[in-house]
Protein backbone atom coordinates (compact mmCIF):
# COMPACT_ATOMS: atom_id res chain seq x y z
CA UNK A 1 0.00 0.00 0.00
CA UNK A 2 1.44 3.38 -0.99
CA UNK A 3 0.65 6.60 0.85
CA UNK A 4 -0.21 9.40 -1.62
CA UNK A 5 1.63 12.42 -0.14
CA UNK A 6 5.21 10.99 -0.06
CA UNK A 7 4.57 9.45 -3.48
CA UNK A 8 3.47 12.79 -4.97
CA UNK A 9 6.42 14.65 -3.33
CA UNK A 10 8.94 12.05 -4.62
CA UNK A 11 7.58 11.96 -8.19
CA UNK A 12 7.27 15.77 -8.35
CA UNK A 13 10.79 16.44 -7.05
CA UNK A 14 12.25 13.92 -9.52
CA UNK A 15 10.31 15.28 -12.49
CA UNK A 16 11.22 18.89 -11.63
CA UNK A 17 14.95 18.03 -11.45
CA UNK A 18 14.72 16.03 -14.69
CA UNK A 19 12.85 18.82 -16.51
CA UNK A 20 15.23 21.50 -15.20
CA UNK A 21 18.20 19.48 -16.45
CA UNK A 22 16.74 19.09 -19.93
CA UNK A 23 15.90 22.80 -20.29
CA UNK A 24 19.21 24.11 -18.94
CA UNK A 25 19.15 27.90 -19.58
CA UNK A 26 15.50 28.34 -18.54
CA UNK A 27 15.49 25.83 -15.69
CA UNK A 28 18.94 26.74 -14.33
CA UNK A 29 17.73 28.78 -11.35
CA UNK A 30 15.03 26.20 -10.44
CA UNK A 31 17.62 23.41 -10.61
CA UNK A 32 20.04 25.38 -8.40
CA UNK A 33 17.29 25.99 -5.79
CA UNK A 34 16.11 22.36 -5.75
CA UNK A 35 19.71 21.05 -5.56
CA UNK A 36 20.32 23.47 -2.68
CA UNK A 37 17.32 21.97 -0.86
CA UNK A 38 18.59 18.43 -1.65
CA UNK A 39 21.99 19.27 -0.12
CA UNK A 40 20.37 20.69 3.04
CA UNK A 41 17.91 17.79 3.46
CA UNK A 42 20.69 15.23 2.81
CA UNK A 43 22.86 17.00 5.42
CA UNK A 44 20.03 16.98 7.98
CA UNK A 45 19.33 13.28 7.16
CA UNK A 46 23.00 12.55 7.91
CA UNK A 47 22.76 14.45 11.22
CA UNK A 48 19.58 12.53 12.13
CA UNK A 49 21.37 9.23 11.35
CA UNK A 50 24.33 10.23 13.56
CA UNK A 51 21.97 11.35 16.35
CA UNK A 52 20.13 8.03 16.10
CA UNK A 53 23.46 6.14 16.38
CA UNK A 54 24.51 8.11 19.47
CA UNK A 55 21.06 7.75 21.10
CA UNK A 56 21.14 3.97 20.54
CA UNK A 57 24.53 3.73 22.25
CA UNK A 58 23.36 6.01 25.09
CA UNK A 59 20.44 3.59 25.60
CA UNK A 60 22.95 0.66 25.73
CA UNK A 61 24.93 2.51 28.43
CA UNK A 62 21.81 3.38 30.45
CA UNK A 63 20.62 -0.25 30.39
CA UNK A 64 24.16 -1.55 31.12
CA UNK A 65 23.93 -3.93 28.16
CA UNK A 66 26.79 -6.37 27.41
CA UNK A 67 29.56 -4.43 25.63
CA UNK A 68 28.41 -1.05 27.03
CA UNK A 69 32.12 -0.15 27.49
CA UNK A 70 32.45 0.05 23.70
CA UNK A 71 29.34 2.27 23.56
CA UNK A 72 30.96 4.49 26.18
CA UNK A 73 34.11 4.80 24.03
CA UNK A 74 31.96 5.75 21.01
CA UNK A 75 29.87 8.36 22.84
CA UNK A 76 32.87 9.97 24.62
CA UNK A 77 34.94 10.14 21.42
CA UNK A 78 31.94 11.56 19.51
CA UNK A 79 31.27 14.27 22.12
CA UNK A 80 34.97 15.13 22.52
CA UNK A 81 35.38 15.59 18.75
CA UNK A 82 32.17 17.61 18.45
CA UNK A 83 32.94 19.93 21.40
CA UNK A 84 36.62 20.36 20.46
CA UNK A 85 35.60 21.11 16.85
CA UNK A 86 32.86 23.57 17.85
CA UNK A 87 35.32 25.46 20.05
CA UNK A 88 38.21 25.53 17.54
CA UNK A 89 36.36 25.39 14.20
CA UNK A 90 36.42 22.59 11.65
CA UNK A 91 39.31 24.10 9.67
CA UNK A 92 41.58 24.60 12.70
CA UNK A 93 44.99 22.88 12.02
CA UNK A 94 45.39 21.67 15.63
CA UNK A 95 41.91 20.09 15.56
CA UNK A 96 42.58 18.46 12.17
CA UNK A 97 45.96 17.15 13.41
CA UNK A 98 44.35 15.45 16.43
CA UNK A 99 41.48 13.99 14.40
CA UNK A 100 44.04 12.72 11.86
CA UNK A 101 46.20 11.26 14.66
CA UNK A 102 43.28 8.99 15.63
CA UNK A 103 41.70 8.23 12.26
CA UNK A 104 44.84 7.73 10.11
CA UNK A 105 46.58 4.89 12.05
CA UNK A 106 43.30 2.99 12.57
CA UNK A 107 42.39 3.22 8.87
CA UNK A 108 45.90 2.21 7.75
CA UNK A 109 45.95 -0.75 10.15
CA UNK A 110 42.45 -1.80 9.03
CA UNK A 111 43.60 -1.66 5.39
CA UNK A 112 46.57 -3.83 6.40
CA UNK A 113 44.16 -6.34 7.95
CA UNK A 114 42.23 -6.32 4.67
CA UNK A 115 45.37 -7.78 2.96
CA UNK A 116 45.21 -10.81 5.26
CA UNK A 117 41.42 -11.18 4.89
CA UNK A 118 41.67 -10.90 1.09
CA UNK A 119 44.29 -13.64 0.98
CA UNK A 120 42.06 -16.08 2.85
CA UNK A 121 38.98 -14.97 0.86
CA UNK A 122 40.79 -15.60 -2.44
CA UNK A 123 41.54 -19.19 -1.36
CA UNK A 124 38.00 -19.65 -0.01
CA UNK A 125 36.42 -18.72 -3.36
CA UNK A 126 37.79 -21.93 -4.94
CA UNK A 127 36.52 -24.04 -2.01
CA UNK A 128 33.05 -22.43 -1.98
CA UNK A 129 32.37 -22.05 -5.73
CA UNK A 130 34.50 -24.88 -7.14
CA UNK A 131 36.27 -24.78 -10.51
CA UNK A 132 34.26 -22.73 -12.99
CA UNK A 133 35.05 -20.35 -15.87
CA UNK A 134 34.76 -17.44 -13.41
CA UNK A 135 37.00 -18.83 -10.65
CA UNK A 136 39.70 -20.19 -12.99
CA UNK A 137 39.94 -16.94 -14.97
CA UNK A 138 39.98 -15.01 -11.68
CA UNK A 139 42.88 -17.10 -10.34
CA UNK A 140 44.87 -16.99 -13.59
CA UNK A 141 44.32 -13.22 -13.93
CA UNK A 142 45.36 -12.60 -10.29
CA UNK A 143 48.61 -14.58 -10.76
CA UNK A 144 49.41 -12.90 -14.11
CA UNK A 145 48.77 -9.39 -12.77
CA UNK A 146 50.76 -10.11 -9.60
CA UNK A 147 53.74 -11.09 -11.81
CA UNK A 148 53.23 -8.08 -14.10
CA UNK A 149 53.00 -5.83 -11.03
CA UNK A 150 56.55 -6.80 -10.10
CA UNK A 151 57.76 -5.06 -13.26
CA UNK A 152 60.35 -7.78 -13.94
CA UNK A 153 58.98 -8.82 -17.34
CA UNK A 154 58.70 -5.21 -18.52
CA UNK A 155 62.38 -4.65 -17.72
CA UNK A 156 63.51 -7.51 -20.02
CA UNK A 157 62.95 -5.14 -22.96
CA UNK A 158 61.76 -7.68 -25.54
CA UNK A 159 59.57 -5.76 -28.03
CA UNK A 160 57.39 -8.83 -28.74
CA UNK A 161 56.92 -9.51 -25.04
CA UNK A 162 56.05 -5.86 -24.39
CA UNK A 163 53.33 -6.08 -27.05
CA UNK A 164 51.88 -9.18 -25.37
CA UNK A 165 51.99 -7.42 -21.98
CA UNK A 166 50.16 -4.38 -23.40
CA UNK A 167 47.51 -6.69 -24.88
CA UNK A 168 47.09 -8.63 -21.60
CA UNK A 169 46.89 -5.39 -19.58
CA UNK A 170 43.99 -4.25 -21.80
CA UNK A 171 41.93 -7.43 -21.28
CA UNK A 172 40.37 -6.46 -17.90
CA UNK A 173 39.00 -3.31 -19.57
CA UNK A 174 36.62 -5.47 -21.66
CA UNK A 175 35.04 -7.04 -18.56
CA UNK A 176 35.03 -3.70 -16.74
CA UNK A 177 33.25 -2.07 -19.68
CA UNK A 178 30.60 -4.81 -19.77
CA UNK A 179 30.15 -4.62 -16.00
CA UNK A 180 29.82 -0.81 -16.09
CA UNK A 181 27.20 -0.95 -18.86
CA UNK A 182 25.30 -3.71 -17.00
CA UNK A 183 25.40 -1.83 -13.69
CA UNK A 184 24.45 1.41 -15.47
CA UNK A 185 21.37 -0.21 -17.05
CA UNK A 186 20.41 -1.70 -13.68
CA UNK A 187 20.79 1.68 -11.96
CA UNK A 188 18.75 3.37 -14.67
CA UNK A 189 15.92 0.85 -14.25
CA UNK A 190 15.96 1.34 -10.46
CA UNK A 191 15.99 5.15 -10.81
CA UNK A 192 12.95 5.02 -13.16
CA UNK A 193 11.14 2.71 -10.71
CA UNK A 194 11.78 5.24 -7.89
CA UNK A 195 10.76 8.14 -10.12
CA UNK A 196 7.45 6.53 -11.08
CA UNK A 197 6.62 5.54 -7.52
CA UNK A 198 7.08 1.79 -7.97
CA UNK A 199 9.91 1.66 -5.42
CA UNK A 200 10.98 3.70 -2.38
CA UNK A 201 9.55 5.68 0.49
CA UNK A 202 5.98 5.85 -0.77
CA UNK A 203 5.54 2.29 0.54
CA UNK A 204 4.01 1.57 3.91
CA UNK B 1 60.64 15.47 18.30
CA UNK B 2 58.15 17.89 19.95
CA UNK B 3 55.91 16.64 22.82
CA UNK B 4 52.75 16.83 20.66
CA UNK B 5 54.48 14.82 17.89
CA UNK B 6 55.54 12.21 20.46
CA UNK B 7 52.01 11.95 21.85
CA UNK B 8 50.46 11.53 18.38
CA UNK B 9 53.11 8.90 17.57
CA UNK B 10 52.33 6.95 20.76
CA UNK B 11 48.57 7.20 20.09
CA UNK B 12 49.13 5.98 16.53
CA UNK B 13 51.25 3.01 17.62
CA UNK B 14 48.79 2.05 20.38
CA UNK B 15 45.84 2.16 17.97
CA UNK B 16 47.73 0.14 15.33
CA UNK B 17 48.60 -2.55 17.91
CA UNK B 18 44.95 -2.59 19.07
CA UNK B 19 43.76 -3.21 15.50
CA UNK B 20 46.37 -5.95 14.88
CA UNK B 21 45.34 -7.66 18.15
CA UNK B 22 42.41 -8.98 16.05
CA UNK B 23 44.84 -11.45 14.44
CA UNK B 24 45.51 -12.95 17.89
CA UNK B 25 41.77 -13.42 18.43
CA UNK B 26 41.28 -10.41 20.72
CA UNK B 27 37.93 -8.61 20.38
CA UNK B 28 38.04 -6.03 23.23
CA UNK B 29 40.96 -3.85 22.09
CA UNK B 30 39.95 -4.21 18.44
CA UNK B 31 36.41 -3.16 19.44
CA UNK B 32 37.69 -0.15 21.38
CA UNK B 33 39.76 1.02 18.39
CA UNK B 34 36.92 0.58 15.87
CA UNK B 35 34.37 2.28 18.16
CA UNK B 36 36.85 5.14 18.63
CA UNK B 37 37.10 5.43 14.84
CA UNK B 38 33.29 5.47 14.51
CA UNK B 39 32.89 8.06 17.30
CA UNK B 40 35.57 10.44 16.00
CA UNK B 41 34.41 10.07 12.36
CA UNK B 42 30.76 10.66 13.34
CA UNK B 43 31.72 13.73 15.40
CA UNK B 44 33.85 15.13 12.57
CA UNK B 45 31.11 14.44 9.99
CA UNK B 46 28.46 16.12 12.17
CA UNK B 47 30.72 19.12 12.60
CA UNK B 48 31.38 19.46 8.85
CA UNK B 49 27.65 19.18 8.07
CA UNK B 50 26.75 21.79 10.72
CA UNK B 51 29.47 24.31 9.81
CA UNK B 52 29.60 23.84 6.03
CA UNK B 53 25.95 23.06 5.13
CA UNK B 54 23.40 23.81 7.86
CA UNK B 55 24.75 27.18 9.02
CA UNK B 56 25.47 28.81 5.62
CA UNK B 57 22.63 27.29 3.54
CA UNK B 58 19.79 26.94 6.07
CA UNK B 59 20.30 29.21 9.08
CA UNK B 60 21.90 32.28 7.43
CA UNK B 61 19.06 32.78 4.84
CA UNK B 62 16.53 32.60 7.71
CA UNK B 63 18.16 35.66 9.28
CA UNK B 64 17.22 37.77 6.22
CA UNK B 65 14.21 39.79 7.28
CA UNK B 66 12.38 39.66 3.94
CA UNK B 67 13.00 38.62 0.36
CA UNK B 68 12.87 35.40 -1.62
CA UNK B 69 15.93 33.94 0.19
CA UNK B 70 13.97 33.83 3.45
CA UNK B 71 10.89 32.18 1.91
CA UNK B 72 12.94 29.70 -0.11
CA UNK B 73 14.73 28.65 3.09
CA UNK B 74 11.37 27.79 4.71
CA UNK B 75 10.95 24.73 2.43
CA UNK B 76 14.15 22.91 3.51
CA UNK B 77 13.46 24.05 7.11
CA UNK B 78 10.05 22.32 7.06
CA UNK B 79 11.53 19.18 5.47
CA UNK B 80 14.35 19.21 8.06
CA UNK B 81 11.90 19.49 10.98
CA UNK B 82 9.94 16.52 9.57
CA UNK B 83 13.21 14.56 9.34
CA UNK B 84 14.15 15.40 12.94
CA UNK B 85 10.71 14.12 14.04
CA UNK B 86 11.87 10.67 12.87
CA UNK B 87 14.01 10.48 16.04
CA UNK B 88 10.78 10.19 18.05
CA UNK B 89 8.60 7.12 17.83
CA UNK B 90 5.43 9.10 17.04
CA UNK B 91 7.07 11.06 14.22
CA UNK B 92 8.40 8.15 12.12
CA UNK B 93 5.65 8.58 9.48
CA UNK B 94 6.45 12.31 9.02
CA UNK B 95 9.98 11.49 7.87
CA UNK B 96 8.73 9.70 4.75
CA UNK B 97 7.95 13.05 3.04
CA UNK B 98 11.53 14.49 3.12
CA UNK B 99 12.91 11.04 2.32
CA UNK B 100 10.59 10.80 -0.70
CA UNK B 101 11.75 14.27 -1.82
CA UNK B 102 15.37 13.16 -1.47
CA UNK B 103 14.72 9.82 -3.23
CA UNK B 104 12.93 11.45 -6.18
CA UNK B 105 15.58 14.15 -6.72
CA UNK B 106 18.46 11.68 -6.36
CA UNK B 107 16.77 9.24 -8.78
CA UNK B 108 16.51 12.04 -11.37
CA UNK B 109 20.17 12.95 -10.82
CA UNK B 110 21.10 9.26 -11.15
CA UNK B 111 19.28 9.02 -14.50
CA UNK B 112 21.22 11.98 -15.91
CA UNK B 113 24.51 10.92 -14.28
CA UNK B 114 24.35 7.29 -15.42
CA UNK B 115 23.31 8.05 -19.00
CA UNK B 116 25.79 10.90 -19.53
CA UNK B 117 28.62 9.68 -17.30
CA UNK B 118 28.60 5.89 -17.70
CA UNK B 119 26.36 4.43 -20.41
CA UNK B 120 27.00 6.91 -23.23
CA UNK B 121 30.84 7.06 -22.88
CA UNK B 122 31.19 3.27 -22.47
CA UNK B 123 28.92 2.40 -25.41
CA UNK B 124 30.47 5.11 -27.60
CA UNK B 125 34.02 3.97 -26.87
CA UNK B 126 33.06 0.35 -27.67
CA UNK B 127 31.46 1.37 -30.99
CA UNK B 128 34.16 3.98 -31.66
CA UNK B 129 36.65 1.14 -32.25
CA UNK B 130 34.83 0.43 -35.52
CA UNK B 131 35.42 3.94 -36.91
CA UNK B 132 37.00 3.65 -40.41
CA UNK B 133 40.01 5.77 -39.42
CA UNK B 134 40.80 3.26 -36.65
CA UNK B 135 40.40 0.15 -38.84
CA UNK B 136 42.08 1.36 -42.05
CA UNK B 137 45.57 2.66 -42.64
CA UNK B 138 45.39 4.57 -45.94
CA UNK B 139 43.67 1.88 -48.08
CA UNK B 140 44.97 -1.18 -46.19
CA UNK B 141 42.76 -2.80 -43.53
CA UNK B 142 44.40 -3.01 -40.07
CA UNK B 143 43.58 -6.63 -39.19
CA UNK B 144 44.90 -6.41 -35.63
CA UNK B 145 42.71 -3.36 -34.94
CA UNK B 146 39.68 -5.10 -36.54
CA UNK B 147 40.22 -8.23 -34.41
CA UNK B 148 40.68 -6.14 -31.25
CA UNK B 149 37.50 -4.15 -31.94
CA UNK B 150 35.54 -7.38 -32.57
CA UNK B 151 36.94 -8.99 -29.42
CA UNK B 152 36.00 -5.98 -27.27
CA UNK B 153 32.46 -5.89 -28.72
CA UNK B 154 31.95 -9.65 -28.25
CA UNK B 155 33.45 -9.47 -24.74
CA UNK B 156 31.09 -6.67 -23.70
CA UNK B 157 28.07 -8.50 -25.17
CA UNK B 158 29.17 -11.75 -23.45
CA UNK B 159 29.47 -9.97 -20.06
CA UNK B 160 25.98 -8.49 -20.54
CA UNK B 161 24.71 -12.03 -21.27
CA UNK B 162 25.98 -13.09 -17.82
CA UNK B 163 23.62 -10.50 -16.23
CA UNK B 164 20.73 -11.73 -18.41
CA UNK B 165 21.59 -15.36 -17.65
CA UNK B 166 21.65 -14.75 -13.86
CA UNK B 167 18.39 -12.82 -13.98
CA UNK B 168 16.68 -15.78 -15.66
CA UNK B 169 18.25 -18.31 -13.25
CA UNK B 170 16.72 -16.43 -10.31
CA UNK B 171 13.30 -16.41 -11.97
CA UNK B 172 13.10 -20.22 -12.06
CA UNK B 173 14.20 -23.30 -13.93
CA UNK B 174 14.33 -22.02 -17.48
CA UNK B 175 15.94 -24.24 -20.10
CA UNK B 176 18.50 -22.11 -21.91
CA UNK B 177 19.89 -22.82 -25.39
CA UNK B 178 23.46 -24.18 -25.44
CA UNK B 179 24.83 -21.17 -27.36
CA UNK B 180 23.51 -18.81 -24.64
CA UNK B 181 25.27 -20.92 -22.00
CA UNK B 182 28.47 -20.69 -24.10
CA UNK B 183 28.27 -16.90 -24.45
CA UNK B 184 27.58 -16.64 -20.70
CA UNK B 185 30.71 -18.72 -19.96
CA UNK B 186 32.82 -16.43 -22.18
CA UNK B 187 31.37 -13.46 -20.28
CA UNK B 188 32.31 -15.14 -16.99
CA UNK B 189 35.92 -15.46 -18.22
CA UNK B 190 36.07 -11.71 -18.95
CA UNK B 191 34.50 -10.89 -15.56
CA UNK B 192 37.01 -13.20 -13.85
CA UNK B 193 39.90 -11.45 -15.64
CA UNK B 194 38.61 -8.05 -14.49
CA UNK B 195 38.07 -9.18 -10.90
CA UNK B 196 41.54 -10.77 -10.85
CA UNK B 197 43.19 -7.50 -11.94
CA UNK B 198 41.09 -5.50 -9.45
CA UNK B 199 41.96 -7.98 -6.70
CA UNK B 200 45.70 -7.54 -7.36
CA UNK B 201 45.39 -3.73 -7.28
CA UNK B 202 43.47 -3.78 -3.99
CA UNK B 203 45.71 -6.48 -2.49
CA UNK B 204 48.86 -4.47 -3.36
CA UNK B 205 47.46 -1.34 -1.66
CA UNK B 206 46.45 -3.32 1.43
CA UNK B 207 49.85 -5.00 1.55
CA UNK B 208 51.62 -1.62 1.37
CA UNK B 209 49.41 -0.39 4.27
CA UNK B 210 50.26 -3.54 6.27
CA UNK B 211 54.00 -3.09 5.68
CA UNK B 212 53.80 0.63 6.55
CA UNK B 213 51.93 -0.10 9.83
CA UNK B 214 54.36 -2.86 10.82
CA UNK B 215 57.43 -0.75 9.96
CA UNK B 216 56.03 2.10 12.11
CA UNK B 217 55.79 -0.27 15.09
CA UNK B 218 59.33 -1.56 14.46
CA UNK B 219 60.70 2.02 14.14
CA UNK B 220 59.01 2.95 17.43
CA UNK B 221 60.51 -0.07 19.23
CA UNK B 222 64.03 0.65 17.88
CA UNK B 223 63.64 4.30 18.95
CA UNK B 224 63.40 3.27 22.61
CA UNK B 225 65.45 0.06 22.79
Amino acid sequence: MKRPLPLIVGVLSGLVVLAAMFFVPQGGSILATVLNWVIIVAGVALLVAIASLVLTHLRFIAKGKKGFLLSLVLVISFLATLIFGLLRGVDDPVFLEWVGAVIRPIETALLGLVALVMMSAALKIFRERGWSALTVSFGVSAIIFLILGLGFLQNLNFPALNEVITFVEGLPMIGARGLLIGIGIGLLMMAFRVLFGMEGSGND
Amino acid sequence: MSPSELITLIIGIALTVMIFSYILGDRLFFGIATHLLIGVSAGFLALVVIQKIILPYLITPLTYETGTGFFLALVPLTLSILLVLMLFRSGTQAGSIPLAFLGGALAALAIIGVTRGTLAPQILSTIGRFAPEQLMHETEPQWSAILEALMILLGVIAVLFVFHHQGQSKAGDVVKPVFLEGIGSIGQIFIGLTFGALFVGLFSSALIALISSLSEIIDFITLWF
